[in-house]
């Protein structure tokens, strides 16, 4: 069978999996990689329990599409439908055998299989999740143009099932995640003035998606646009998602002139506004910032989640007020909030930083004991602030740990490790981390050596000026 | 964290990147201890590294010492005795910088 592309696996969706295990199929949803299942009307559980073991040994030998042309695969369909008894009666099993067909085969040839489908099989009668497998197909084609999308789209509203709101979220997502934005807006647009616009999941989706991969123009003309064209405007999870852009790219005019928009239109900031503005603030190395945030939270009467307290101990513990990030651990605590591993770690980080490990490695069996289990950013913080002071052995035995539990070192931390062994003279130890480095898959070879390279240059450097024996 | 390195390794000395992996065709020395005509920088270190753990080579005094028997004298500069330390070192003798 045709390899499935990676952005479809998740899905769960082909043919191989409907054979093997037939009991699991009626989880198996729609051929989409969107993340929105809530839109799908959920399917009955019952019909495909008649898959049933008596044809399983026919099946994986029929179904497999070796070959990509369309006559093999009308061929193989003929026998599969010939040859099977107690066919599916239902839509799931055609559009996974289309979808498998269609994963390496041309737009052109999945719509004359699938008409080929219909007729040789006439009780199939092609659904919306059909078409679907179509319109994921046509965004990827190779054909840089729009065209495909709309021989898809207007092929179903030929059918009698026109796009709706599922339909250009499927365009959109699939046009954006193999690089093709510029025609997912231009999609979008079209569709807006056809009278269906795109909901806000669609909208806040292309906004995200443009943020991270294009310029913050493209962006704003695309916001402009809708609003102007469309009367769509951003709402307050897209003025989130913008600030966070900003904040991301340090652009911190941009994101207070985004927060002044935000109240022009009514909208009052909510936990996760505050949150991404004091994220922004660490971001900017102005981790002391994050109180005068907290302060304006509470004025406005918006309450704190875990995230806020999480992003203001870690803001505080960056800028070297420990004192004030113990503190709020406190409060969180006293606000039912319980502390996870992030705000533990973001702790010891600070503590680390302090130059106080030993308090932090206090920490952790603190937090231990009150059933929060460390994960390897914890251990690695630890590692690089033991390292950094000189508690090699302390060190060690933590590595010991970390080797035990298979936690993966950091590119930070590993680099700090080697060069304190070194620095004692522990060579063939530093050999022996930067063995598991690569055994753990914690850095790439390349990476890992170049590391150990670069320390044994530097050790040698130091031993040649006397530094160290 | 990974990835931004190997991005910052890759931005800040394309050249360096490339000769620690790119396929070398190797003296006859080094041909017959890699049982292969052509190798990587890294692959050669990491293979000697392996070499010398899988025939217990290091000093059991003193781990960062290696003994060298007759086959990695060969090529390391017939040196009876290495330091882990300049290991890296001797091997890259064996990559000269390609002219351009």
């Amino acid at each position: 069978m045709g390899k499935l592309p990676p952005s479809l696996r998740s899905a769960n969706f082909a043919v191989n999996t409907l054979i093997k295990t037939p009991s699991s199929v009626p989880h198996q949803n729609i051929p989409s990689p969107t993340s929105k299942p809530h839109y799908y009307p959920k399917k009955s559980q019952s019909p495909k329990k008649k898959a049933p073991s008596n044809t399983e040994p026919q099946l994986p030998s029929i179904v497999s599409f070796d070959s990509t042309t369309l006559s093999d695969a009308k061929t193989l369909f003929n026998s599969l439908i010939s040859n099977t008894r107690n066919l599916p009666s239902d839509n799931k099993f055609y559009n996974a055998i289309l979808q498998s067909f269609s994963s390496n085969s041309t737009l052109q040839d999945s719509i004359l299989f699938l008409n080929h489908m219909i007729k040789v099989h006439p009780p199939f009668s092609p659904d919306r999740f059909t078409y679907h497998v179509l319109l994921i197909q046509s965004c990827k084609s190779a054909d840089l143009s729009l065209s495909p999308v709309h021989q898809v789209l207007n092929l179903m509203t030929s059918n009698g099932i026109p796009p709706n709101k599922v339909s250009t979220d499927i365009a959109v997502r699939t046009l954006c995640s193999s690089d093709r934005e510029e025609q997912a807006i231009e999609l979008v647009k079209e569709l807006s003035s056809k009278d269906s616009p795109p909901d806000t999941y669609t909208y806040n989706f292309i906004v995200r998606h443009l943020c991270k991969n294009r310029p913050l123009s493209t962006m704003n003309s695309f916001i402009k646009e809708m609003r102007e064209g469309f009367d769509i405007k951003p709402d307050l999870v897209t003025y989130t998602i913008m600030i966070d852009n900003v904040c991301n790219s340090k652009n911190l005019r941009e994101a207070t002139r985004l927060l002044g928009v935000l109240s022009e239109e009514g909208y009052k900031p909510d936990c996760y506004v505050y949150n991404t503005i004091m994220k922004g603030y660490c971001m900017l190395s102005q981790g002391g910032e994050v109180l005068s945030v907290y302060k304006k939270m509470q004025e406005e009467g918006v309450k704190p989640d875990l995230v806020t307290y999480n992003t203001l101990i870690y803001g505080l513990s960056k800028s070297g007020r420990v004192k004030d990030a113990k503190k709020f651990l406190n409060v969180m605590m006293e606000e039912g909030h319980i502390p996870d591993a992030v705000t533990y770690t973001s702790l010891m980080n600070g503590m680390c930083r302090e130059g106080d490990p030993l308090g932090a490695v206090a920490l952790l069996e603190k937090m231990e004991a009150r059933g929060c289990a460390p994960n390897s950013c914890t251990y690695n913080t630890l590692l690089h602030g033991l390292c950094k002071a000189r508690l090699l052995d302390k060190g060690m035995k933590l590595y010991d740990v970390m080797k035990q539990n298979g936690m993966k070192l950091e590119t930070g931390s590993y680099g700090t490790f080697l060069r304190a062994l070194c620095r004692q003279g522990r060579v063939a130890e530093a050999y022996e981390v930067f063995d598991y480095a690569i055994e753990s898959k914690s850095l790439t070879d390349v990476a890992a050596y170049t590391t150990l390279e670069s320390t044994l240059k530097w050790l040698k450097k130091a031993r040649e000026q006397g530094l160290v024996i | 964290m990974l990835p931004q390195r190997m991005k910052k390794v890759i931005t800040d000395n394309p050249k360096k990147l490339a000769n620690l992996i790119d396929l070398v065709n190797l003296p006859s020395t080094l041909r017959e201890f890699m049982g292969q005509s052509q190798t990587s920088r890294l692959g050669c270190f990491k293979r000697v590294w392996s070499y010398i753990k899988e025939n217990n080579l290091q000093d059991p005094s003193n781990k960062n010492l290696v003994n060298c028997d007759e086959k990695l004298k060969s090529i390391l500069l017939g040196k009876p005795q290495v330091e882990l330390t300049e290991l890296p070192t001797l091997i890259k003798l064996h990559f000269p910088k390609q002219p351009r």
